[in-house]
């Protein structure tokens, strides 16, 4: 379980488009530019790849019973892939004629679309499973995030993309930071300039002090 | 035992070394006892932490890992309950202040007196505290000036009185605080700069606190937010009394023939079975995990849990289900400047009012939306992929924040923490079992206070707001309470005023779980607060022959 890899070609290229429609290329950097497939890739490879070491020197190896849980963790979330694959290539198959990779982007969106509806076994779950992921449109994830092992292969989906378009470039993805360029968010230029100390974001507070108001009180 | 020897008798054993165990833990061992403490988890230093957002938020660097230590949720027991990573806390050396941002206001004085004040609720089992804010006012300042807690006195109009000011002044000025700040005073509500663990100065030989954008759920790789692990674990070990062993899993507290805590039995990281005999037993586990430990404690004399002969342990479970408005605005927000919650906060709706429909009220203050960093930064009406998706995330990132609330949930008898006859964690043993419905005043508040948030981003300038209202109690917040209730009755309450067990004479919990109720404010202030108060009265009576 530690290749550098785990989709075959036919795998990867249909979970590669699929990434590419749901964080689109415009005239902006998608999915595709940011690499997220060699995230997601990489990330199901083992479990060489899951914690990055604090200052970027490489990765965490993990042992003992972290390391059973991330094993039966990334086994389970293959499976959702595999199985999702497939899915995509029926559903395509008998709508369209075709591989899901050899369709158009609208067909794409057309079939990612059926699957999102079909997905969860019933809207109660969709609503929790939504209320704790981090995609959450319902409403956004307050504190906490979901267990992966819980969502159903199109929320899997969107997540890993988020996640390889938005996290460190450490973990493959978000390549170039085009994922922070486009939003604007000023991350540290390494992993290692946060874990040195030497990452802050005062010039993005208040120009402007508030004068608190103090009253004539106890105490101060 | 793989040949161990059995560990030397303590004078006190604390199981757990977060908020309220390192608070115990500094407070008794300066005061000349000997403590030994059992930490389930790792203990970490600060070169182990990271600007990680993938990490930290999303794969359980420093939350349990749900495979691990699941619990099991449901609303009801006619339910099927599922599994569910419910109310998690990380579980470490330093506990959940290891990965907060930590928020630290008061209680005020009417939250020891709640029933007095609005007398009973139908279907909430409301009881006043056994101790008044007086009492603990002395502690409040103790802990505000020893962890180092930069705040402004009298600025919130709502606050009791103080013996003294913050240590350190307020920290600087977020645009999400001041754009609050701004919507309050168009309203002519009070707001105040919401006291925080961080040093806005250098303090006790501790540098200023690093303005990242990974704090919230992130550790601290500068160790320069106040936590227990970078504040009170030290002051503990100064004394050469501080005997800190982790990777200790306590599974049960066993009986002497007299019905007093004898002995700690647990896992070390060997995974070899010992026993740790102490004079008194503090457990500063979180207020389920605490219930928890109780519960599989049983023995002939405490048939269904150790101190559980009234029945109510575990129940009165309360949570605080965190909540919020959202607002998008046309200037520039940067929400995730100094990680999200360098807040400012109001406790205008915190009293209760006779007017408003419900009982009770809660602290409401200016924050990111959820965590406000690239991965899971959200809007509510977000789509879930796609170029519409997109499309928010590029517009709306820098350009929103909330205002939060943290639900003043009623206790209530049904709402509990047992053992689950099904799941068992990693290690074999029966995982917590969270059986809880909100209550209507709950959801009634939610409503109120939620409408009340939205109309201060409005009068803040907001182009849009969307409101969440909080419909069920998820635990989202990570704060526990009242699942051992302190008070002066035995047949209502399971630990006395000093926060020990009516039944078991040296055993204590130090945690929230001894908080009567909830109240609308984060805990870690107050639990911290009466973690000092219990140790200095052990360590008092300690004192006096024949005590403890």
């Amino acid at each position: 379980m530690n290749d550098d890899a785990f989709f075959d070609d036919h795998q990867r290229r249909t979970i590669e488009a699929a990434m590419a429609r749901i964080i689109p290329t415009d005239d902006r950097p998608g999915a595709r530019e940011a690499g997220t497939i060699d995230f997601l890739d990489g990330y199901l490879a083992g479990i060489d790849r899951v914690y990055a070491k604090p200052d970027g020197s490489g990765f965490e190896r993990l042992d003992g019973k972290r390391a059973a849980a991330w094993r039966q963790r990334i086994e389970a979330v293959r499976k959702t892939y595999l199985a999702g694959v497939e899915e995509m290539d029926r559903r395509s198959r008998a709508r369209f004629g075709g591989a899901f990779a050899a369709l158009s982007g609208e067909q794409q969106d057309a079939i990612l679309t059926e699957l999102e509806q079909a997905a969860p076994e019933s809207a109660a779950e969709l609503d929790q499973a939504q209320a704790t992921a981090a995609w959450a449109p319902v409403e956004p994830a307050m504190q906490q995030t979901s267990a992966e092992v819980d969502l159903a292969f199109l929320p899997l989906l969107a997540l890993h993309t988020r996640q390889g378009f938005y996290a460190d470039p450490v973990y493959g993805g978000n390549r170039d930071r085009v994922g922070w360029q486009l939003i604007g968010f000023e991350g540290p230029t390494s992993l290692a300039e946060t874990h040195a100390g030497r990452y802050t974001t005062r010039p993005f507070f208040a120009e402007e002090p508030i004068d608190w108001e103090t009253g004539d009180r106890h105490g101060r | 035992m793989a040949g161990k020897r059995k560990p030397d008798r303590a004078d006190v054993c604390i199981i757990g070394a977060g908020a309220s165990g390192a608070t115990a833990a500094k407070v008794l061992t300066e005061r000349g006892l000997r403590v030994v403490a059992l930490e389930r988890g790792p203990w970490r230093t600060k070169e182990s932490f990271g600007g990680d957002e993938l990490a930290n938020v999303n794969r359980y660097n420093l939350w349990p890992d749900p495979l691990l230590n699941p619990r099991t949720h449901r609303t009801s027991a006619d339910e099927d309950p599922s599994v569910e990573l419910f109310c998690p806390v990380p579980q470490m050396v330093g506990g959940g202040t290891v990965h907060w941002q930590g928020w630290l206001p008061r209680f005020t004085e009417n939250d020891f007196r709640l029933r007095t004040l609005v007398g009973d609720v139908p279907g909430a089992t409301l009881a006043d505290w056994p101790i008044t804010y007086a009492d603990l006012e002395p502690y409040y300042s103790e802990v505000e000036w020893a962890f180092g807690v930069s705040g402004q006195a009298g600025a919130n109009k709502f606050e009791s009185p103080r013996s003294r000011g913050y240590p350190c002044p307020p920290m600087p000025a977020t645009r999400y605080g001041r754009a609050f700040y701004e919507g309050c005073r168009a309203l002519g509500y009070s707001a105040f700069p919401t006291p925080m663990a961080a040093l806005s100065r250098p303090y006790n030989g501790r540098p200023e606190t690093v303005l990242s954008a990974f704090a919230q759920q992130h550790g601290d790789p500068t160790g320069t937010r106040s936590s227990a692990l970078s504040v009170f674990v030290p002051d503990a070990l100064k004394t050469g009394r501080y005997d800190l062993r982790p990777e200790s899993y306590v599974r049960e507290i066993t009986v002497d023939g007299q019905g007093r805590a004898k002995g700690a039995v647990y896992l070390d990281a060997d995974g070899d079975l010992l026993e740790q005999e102490a004079d008194v037993f503090l457990l500063a586990c979180g207020a389920i995990e605490s219930a928890r430990l109780l519960l599989l404690s049983r023995s002939g004399r405490f048939p269904t849990g150790l101190a559980n002969g009234s029945d109510l342990v575990g129940r009165n479970l309360t949570l605080h289900e965190y909540s919020a408005a959202v607002g998008v605005f046309e200037e520039p927000i940067y929400a995730w400047a100094g990680g999200g919650y360098v807040a400012v906060s109001s406790y205008q709706f915190y009293e209760h009012a006779d007017d408003r429909g419900f009982v009770g009220g809660c602290h409401i203050a200016a924050a990111g939306v959820g965590i406000p960093l690239p991965i899971n930064w959200s809007l509510p009406s977000r789509p879930l992929w796609g170029a519409e998706a997109k499309r928010i995330d590029r517009e709306c990132f820098n350009h929103s924040f909330a205002v939060g609330m943290v639900l003043h949930d009623m206790p209530q008898h049904d709402n509990r923490v047992e053992l689950d006859d099904r799941v068992t964690d990693a290690w074999g043993l029966p995982v917590a079992r969270i059986t809880l419905t909100p209550h209507p005043n709950d959801l009634a508040q939610g409503r109120w206070v939620i409408d009340r948030n939205a109309e201060i981003l409005d009068a803040a300038g907001a182009k849009q707001t969307y409101r969440v209202y909080p419909d069920r109690i998820t635990g989202n917040c990570s704060h526990q309470h009242s699942t051992t209730r302190m008070g002066d009755d035995p047949a209502t309450s399971v630990l006395n005023r000093d926060c020990r067990a009516h039944e078991v004479d040296n055993l204590y919990v130090v945690d929230g779980g001894p908080f009567p109720t909830a109240t609308g404010a984060n805990p870690t202030l107050t639990i911290m607060a009466n973690a000092w108060r219990v140790a200095e009265g052990i360590a008092a009576r300690r004192g006096a022959p024949g005590a403890d």
